[in-house]
């Protein structure tokens, strides 16, 4: 093991080359995507793709660890500020910055050994999860909301949700009626309240579960699949709404719903077709006339 | 071409489980995955949806090899691909730790009836895996292809992400 990671090392003699053996993807580049790309980096994670289609943002400068204001104020992409951060935290770390959506980019998404998902509503959320269940991929979701009333209220969540395992939909995190709720509010969503701090314990967290996924230092106890924070309180609990599904198979993907169904093998090389050299017409042309008139030459000699 | 296999920890025990009951005759047992196909960067994937264990009476009784499965075994498993549209890769355990390696007749037995396949699914992927307690290796037969690949790496996802294979 490098010296770099020594301090690390009770992770396990492999975890080096396992680390670096992996392939990341975060989804969102803000207060705890940013976070999260920081802790990769550091921890030693071979490769991060990174998806987010937005630019840095004034907004965007109270949470988003690596930004400046000169980021902002020149609209630096996110994925380009993530990347940055990324390599000087750990120059060997290989960075995909995909400044698009990650449905556009569903071929990198299937490379991942783990997605943290850190965007908001649950339509996308959902999504993302489809996504990743047709590849068998983990999703860690990572998200916090500040709620008004007569104090405000922060809370929030980090979700792993596993292949063949309960889902968003099983726990009741993703409802049916919010689903609706959100479509029915489409373009009025506006910007929702975030600081960073809750991004920092969610997104710290959420880098835990991954550890102990990858490389874990323990043994006994189950990987905890839905933490609760209370912002207010300062605590992170285990969700009750897990429990009541535990052990049981998910109820809304199936075992056949895997893979792409318009899935199309590539041609065979032998198949491909050879490049013919370029022929210039003219020169055959005056090739085939000067065969013509030596056989004309040879005619009238006779 | 790098090829990725996938299942989930929950399959992989389940298989080993399968695998490692005794046989009345025959010295070891077979199964199948049926798989479906997607394409990621760089790499093809191979996911596991379910696993067929071969019946007892399906199995023939012959010294020569630890098992063989007879031609029922393979008729039900072409006929899966053909209605479900699905990859078949043919699974069998070395009762060890570490990483298995084909032996001659896995190589010599699957270049036989693995292409096979391709009379019920022509356009899909098919191959085999040999699991260890802990680890895997396998072949892959891709459409039009003259030769077979070896699989890049294989994965259990779970709780615990298990690379059960890797070259990397």
């Amino acid at each position: 093991m490098s010296e770099r990671y020594s301090r690390q090392s009770f992770l396990g003699s492999d975890s080096e080359e396992v680390l670096t053996g992996s392939t990341v993807g975060i989804v969102g580049l803000g207060g705890g995507g940013s976070h999260i790309a920081q802790q990769l980096a550091h921890i030693g994670v071979g490769k991060i793709i990174l998806f987010d289609p937005d630019k840095m943002e004034p907004p965007n400068l109270n949470r988003t660890v690596g930004s400046t204001a000169a980021d902002a104020a020149l609209e630096t992409l996110k994925v380009v500020v993530a990347e940055r951060m990324i390599k000087a935290a750990n120059e060997k770390v290989e960075v995909v910055p995909l400044a698009s959506l990650w449905q556009e980019n569903l071929e990198w998404l299937r490379t991942c050994d783990v997605v943290f998902g850190c965007i908001d509503g649950f339509i996308p959320r959902k999504a993302l999860e489809d996504s990743c269940r047709r590849a068998l991929i983990p999703l860690i979701d990572v998200g916090m909301d500040v709620y008004p009333g007569d104090k405000f209220a922060i809370a929030g969540q980090v979700i792993v949700s596993i292949p063949e395992e309960p889902c968003f939909r099983c726990t009741g995190f993703v409802r049916d009626s919010d689903m609706a709720r959100e479509e029915g509010e489409y373009g009025h969503a506006g910007g929702t309240p975030q600081v960073i701090w809750p991004n920092g314990v969610l997104s710290s967290t959420a880098v835990g579960l991954f550890m102990q996924m990858v490389t874990p230092w323990f043994s006994n106890g189950e990987l905890p699949r839905f933490l609760a924070y209370d912002g207010n309180g300062m605590t992170i609990e285990s969700d009750s709404r897990y429990a009541r599904v535990a052990g049981q198979p998910c109820n809304h993907y199936g075992p056949h719903d895997l893979g792409d169904p318009f899935w199309a093998a590539m041609e065979a090389e032998e198949a491909t077709p050879v490049p013919q050299p370029y022929v210039d017409q003219k020169h055959t042309n005056r090739f085939v006339a000067w065969l013509k008139s030596l056989f004309m030459r040879g005619g009238k000699a006779q | 071409m790098k090829i990725h296999f996938k299942m989930t920890d929950r399959m992989r025990r389940e298989v080993l489980a399968d695998l490692e009951r005794e046989h009345p005759f025959a010295a070891e047992r077979l199964g199948f995955f049926r798989c479906r196909v997607s394409q990621a960067k760089e790499e093809l994937l191979i996911l596991v949806s379910s696993y067929v264990s071969i019946p007892d009476e399906q199995y023939v009784d012959d010294d020569s090899a630890g098992c063989y499965f007879d031609e029922q075994a393979m008729r039900t498993m072409m006929q899966h691909s053909l209605t479900h549209h699905e990859s078949i890769f043919h699974v069998h355990l070395h009762d060890h730790l570490g990483m298995p390696r084909s032996s001659r007749t896995d190589i010599r037995e699957s270049a036989q009836y693995v292409p096979d396949f391709w009379n019920a699914t022509p356009d899909l992927p098919h191959g085999t895996i040999v699991l260890s307690r802990d680890r895997a290796t396998g072949s892959c037969w891709y459409p039009r292809r003259k030769n077979v690949f070896e699989i890049e790496r294989i994965t259990a996802v779970g709780s615990k992400i298990n690379k059960l294979g890797s070259k990397r």
